[in-house]
């Protein structure tokens, strides 16, 4: 091989700074990523907010059985809880996806939002069902514990977000986090004695296991839905 | 670490690589903006005698064509010599050749490949310097007047023209085109940095006291263009770029020829990427061994990477829908007016920061495309949809080829042209 005859040329400076620079874009480029996703967060928190509001009136409203009796105060209930039916699962499948996405920053404040969350759901849940007791209300109430490690839970998520979409405000589901470090989820855990995931509590009765679009029709005594 | 944890750190390393190329050659581009709008003129002082090598297998269809744009060529003609060298071709190559005047005709007995032919049409080349030219390309009038001024810097071994892609009709060989002109872009900032790696077989000039030096052309290797290019840098010469010295070649026009000539392109830069391996981050071999060379090779794993992500997503999106079309017992009518969410889950599963960094990849490479049009003088000839068709298309093809490539080097599998 012949020699060399000559250094060659090296820009060394060129070099630096585009590794300086395509570092400051690719930083801006994750602060976008980064903000786009505070942004998400923070549209939940603020919808989660509203609801805890409306669930505060409808606590309200709830007291006004007593003076006004059934028949004047049952149609504004049901007027409420229908609102804020529609939002709260909305918000849980929000919630649930950015938690899927693996690109969370700020795990501490996505906890405390879960956890608000299903405290507002349980709270939510206890409403509906004395509900059902004083206004003869016809809806279906399904409480729904899942946890990370379940394989299924993907599915059934689905599955329940399916007859939901279907069946509107006649089907109440309340999806809890059974992993969660929350008080209240740990006393509704002891109380149906809740083992493995996923575990459905359809209308007061508990199914420790997977139910598909077939059983789940049948339990809910309710023709094919399409 | 879980196994998302990973996909997001290699996908954000490949991100950060593709960023940090694209931004090297915008500040290449903008140190030397000069350049590209003005092109400065070599003086010829003394015209050298020149000898244009043309291999030809099989050319009948072509050859002609080759010929008479040579003669065409405006130098003077006692000072131009042509040599065809017929490497056993089967079809009437031979007679063609023979029927014309002023062609010196160098006759293989048994075919031995590209670089052999060119090989010994320099050991009875008179030129200093020599022009190797494929038989199926053409040349500009002017090209000769354009590129031998650069040869007056004795350190210039070898002068590149830009490359154009002859009458590109179809999508495949439009795609081509764009990436041509993209490449004279490319190889005009790599000379900039001294780091053209690839000299062409498409009307490259070379010095002949060099190629003589160096021993000529490697015979045993898949791209001699490019190893000659790495060799006379490693003998250390400099190779310059002819930014308006136009030649043209023909390229494929389906995907099957297109597909078997880059298998051969790439596998012949990786064999020689490993050949030259000693200049890879060695700070001796300048901006070539530091920049390029393994930069040319961590840029492709990098595209790779983000296409095999940017599928593996997709794919596993259209895996979910289908089972989750099954759980609720394929009714479609519910599932597309469920869409709306599902929707919303794939996509935040899939994007956020990913998508910020591919509409910045997607902006980058369509400016450093778009300013090789500029630069090439050619005009804008795809229409919006086709521009976004090719950045898209482009990565996704290029990629399976370099992906076979390197399972073919990796297996060993038989190297043949």
């Amino acid at each position: 091989m012949v020699a060399m005859t000559g250094k060659k040329q090296l820009n060394a400076r060129i070099l630096i700074s585009a590794v300086i620079i395509s570092a400051l874009l690719f930083l801006s480029g994750i602060y976008v990523g980064y903000s786009i996703n505070r942004e998400k967060l923070s549209y939940i928190e603020s919808t989660i907010n509203k609801i805890t509001s409306d669930i505060q009136n409808f606590q309200l409203e709830f007291l006004f059985l007593d003076v006004l009796g059934e028949n004047a105060t049952c149609p504004l209930l049901a007027d409420t809880l229908s609102e804020i039916n529609k939002e709260s699962y909305d918000i849980g499948t929000r919630l649930t996806s950015y938690g899927k996405e693996g690109e969370i920053q700020d795990y501490n404040e996505y906890v405390k939002t879960k956890k608000e969350y299903s405290r507002l759901l349980i709270g939510y849940w206890l409403l509906a069902n004395k509900l059902k007791t004083s206004c003869k209300l016809e809806a279906n109430t399904i409480v729904y514990f899942f946890s990370k490690e379940c394989v299924t839970c993907d599915d059934q998520g689905f599955i329940l977000t399916y007859f939901k979409k279907d069946l509107g405000e006649k089907l109440l589901v309340f999806a809890l986090d059974g992993d969660l470090d929350e008080p209240s989820i740990q006393v509704l855990k002891r109380h149906y004695n809740i083992t493995s995931y996923p575990t459905l509590i359809v209308n007061g009765e508990s199914y420790g296991r997977f139910l598909s679009k077939g059983e789940l029709e049948d339990i809910l005594g309710i023709g094919r839905i399409s | 670490m879980s196994l998302v944890f990973w996909t997001t750190l290699v996908n954000y390393a490949a991100w950060y690589i593709f960023v940090f190329i694209a931004v090297t050659w915008l500040i290449v581009l903008f140190i030397n903006r000069d350049e590209f709008s003005t092109i400065r003129r070599k003086r010829i002082k003394r015209f050298p005698t020149i000898s244009v090598l043309i291999p030809a297998y099989n050319e009948e269809k072509n050859i002609k064509r080759i010929v008479k744009s040579i003669f065409r060529v405006n130098y003077p003609k006692n000072l131009l010599e042509v040599i065809v060298i017929n490497d056993a071709s089967t079809d009437r190559t031979r007679e063609i050749v023979e029927a014309m005047e002023g062609v010196i005709l160098l006759n293989n007995k048994k075919n031995r490949g590209k670089a052999h032919s060119l090989n010994r049409a320099l050991k009875i080349a008179k030129g200093e310097l020599i022009a190797c030219v494929d038989a199926d390309s053409v040349v500009e009038k002017n090209i000769l007047m354009k590129m031998v001024g650069h040869f007056e810097n004795p350190k210039v071994a070898s002068v590149t023209p830009a490359l154009k892609v002859l009458r590109p009709k179809n999508f495949i060989q439009r795609i081509q085109s764009a990436e041509y002109l993209l490449n004279i872009f490319l190889r005009k900032s790599l000379e900039m940095i001294d780091s053209i790696h690839v000299t062409p077989g498409v009307f490259s000039i070379y010095r002949k006291s060099v190629l003589k030096e160096l021993g000529g052309f490697d015979e045993n290797n898949l791209t001699e263009d490019m190893e000659i290019a790495l060799r006379i840098h490693n003998a250390g010469y400099k190779i310059e770029n002819r930014l308006d010295a136009c030649s043209y070649t023909l390229c494929p026009s389906n995907l099957r020829s297109l597909f078997k000539q880059r298998l051969r392109w790439y596998r012949g830069a990786l064999q020689n990427t490993v050949k030259y391996r000693h200049m890879i981050f060695n700070r001796k071999y300048g901006n070539l061994g530091m920049f390029l060379l393994p930069f040319n090779f961590i840029s492709i794993l990098a595209v790779i990477t983000i296409f095999l992500i940017l599928i593996w997503n997709v794919f596993d999106t259209v895996k979910t829908f289908i089972w989750q079309l099954y759980l609720i017992d394929w009714n479609l009518l519910v599932f597309i007016k469920n869409f709306e969410i599902n929707w919303e889950v794939f996509f935040l599963n899939t994007f956020t920061t990913s998508f910020v960094f591919m509409v910045m990849g997607l902006i980058l490479g369509g400016y450093l495309l778009m300013k090789s049009f500029h630069i090439t003088k050619e005009k804008f000839s795809f229409n919006k949809l086709g521009y976004f068709t090719y950045l898209l298309a482009y990565p996704i093809i290029m990629m399976s080829f370099w992906l076979t490539a390197m399972m073919f080097e990796i297996f060993r599998i038989e190297r043949k042209w």
